[in-house]
């Protein structure tokens, strides 16, 4: 059954129906949330949000756009709202020193995991980080980005180039220590 | 390592499953499930030829400080595309009265009968989504906010139940250098 189908049951009445939804897109989002937010706890937060705000807003989905893009943009917007309430929380979070995270963490780096990339990551300005992910994480085209984010093509272009050059040096320096 | 290189194992590392919590599709679910409970999730209101309303900006109003005449001046899409105005309201000296004379009184005027919550955003509150909340009127049902704002030019936008970012419709949108879109607010002594 496909995403229009079933929200076109949900919207007759059938409220169970958007379980489908929910397992079809839980495990994107949790990619793309944990990455942008840093922590699984705030990810599941926004998660939770942005399922429960697409459900209400169900009414105004247009199937001009996949369903996937319209709700990865309201999961990115609770991504901003999420991180905006974290940071007035914690008015200061001391910055991570990779080089004693990566003895700490000892965690094995492998082909498809790599426990020093979440720290990198961390190190980013939160827009270079939202563009990086949405960009690998999702493989959205930079069209389907701009649509998401609200930034023109040309300025996610620059902050994934920025993004990938500031994460190469990072773990650079973390290999070499 | 090199960057093509580099670039693929970012994607790999970036795709792999991240860890779940085991309840979190059920909690998910379970306020659903209450949200259907109130009458969610809304409908749109159909409208003759197959569109939908979604909302329109009304528009901005400056009011300045005592003693003139304050203006409501608001521009509504109409079916034509044209704009039109809306009448001239005013807003009490008691309000005017406690800022300073360096600030004038804005009034925004958003139209979504469908909207569950909106917020302003904009130079003026770092563009913080939670910030400035517009209210709703209970007649109207128009969403309306007050702003305190020195002289110059100011850039906004309408951000609608935390997912629709909504410009003025009655001008053109701008970006910014970080691709931001956004409106232009022009704020000045009103004309008596």
């Amino acid at each position: 059954m496909t995403d229009l189908a079933i929200i076109h049951r949900v919207l007759a009445g059938d409220t169970e129906a958007f379980a489908r939804l929910v397992d079809r897109h839980y495990d994107r989002c949790a990619r793309i949330a944990v990455r942008i937010l840093g922590n699984h706890e705030d990810a599941e937060e926004a998660i939770q949000d942005a399922f429960l705000r697409a459900f209400r807003a169900l009414g105004t989905y247009e199937d001009r756009e996949r369903f996937s893009a319209w709700l990865t943009r309201i999961l990115v917007n609770q991504c901003r709202t999420v991180r905006a309430r974290v940071q007035r929380r914690e008015a200061v979070f001391s910055d991570v020193d990779l080089r004693t995270a990566d003895v700490q963490c000892g965690v094995e780096s492998t082909e498809d995991t790599w426990p020093d990339l979440d720290h990198a990551l961390a190190q980013l300005p939160a827009e270079q980080r939202e563009a990086i992910v949405l960009r690998y994480a999702d493989d959205l085209t930079y069209e389907e980005m701009a649509r998401i984010t609200g930034a023109g093509q040309s300025a996610l272009k620059m902050r994934v180039q920025r993004a990938f050059a500031r994460l190469r040096g990072l773990l650079q320096e973390v290999s070499h220590v | 390592m090199f960057e093509g290189e580099l670039e693929r194992r970012l994607a790999r590392a970036l795709r792999a499953p991240v860890p779940v919590s085991a309840h979190a599709k059920q909690s998910i679910m379970a306020e659903v499930r209450r949200a259907a409970r109130d009458g969610a999730p809304r409908r749109m209101l159909p409208i003759p030829g197959g569109r939908t309303v979604r909302h329109s900006l009304l528009g901005v109003a400056l009011a300045a400080s005592i003693g003139s005449i304050t203006t409501m001046s608001a521009l509504r899409p109409t079916p034509n595309g044209g704009p039109e105005t809306v009448h001239s309201s005013v807003i009490g000296d008691s309000v005017v009265d406690r800022v300073r004379d360096t600030l004038r009184l804005v009034r925004l005027i958003f139209d979504d009968s469908l909207a569950r919550e909106v917020a302003v955003v904009g130079d003026f509150n770092a563009w913080q989504p939670g910030a400035t909340r517009m209210q709703r009127d209970p007649g109207t049902q128009r969403w309306s906010v007050t702003l305190a704002l020195r002289d110059g030019e100011h850039r906004y936008a309408i951000v609608v139940d935390e997912t629709r970012w909504v410009t003025d419709g009655a001008s053109k949108p701008s970006r910014d250098d970080g691709g931001r879109v956004f409106s232009l607010l022009h704020v000045a002594r009103a004309s008596n």
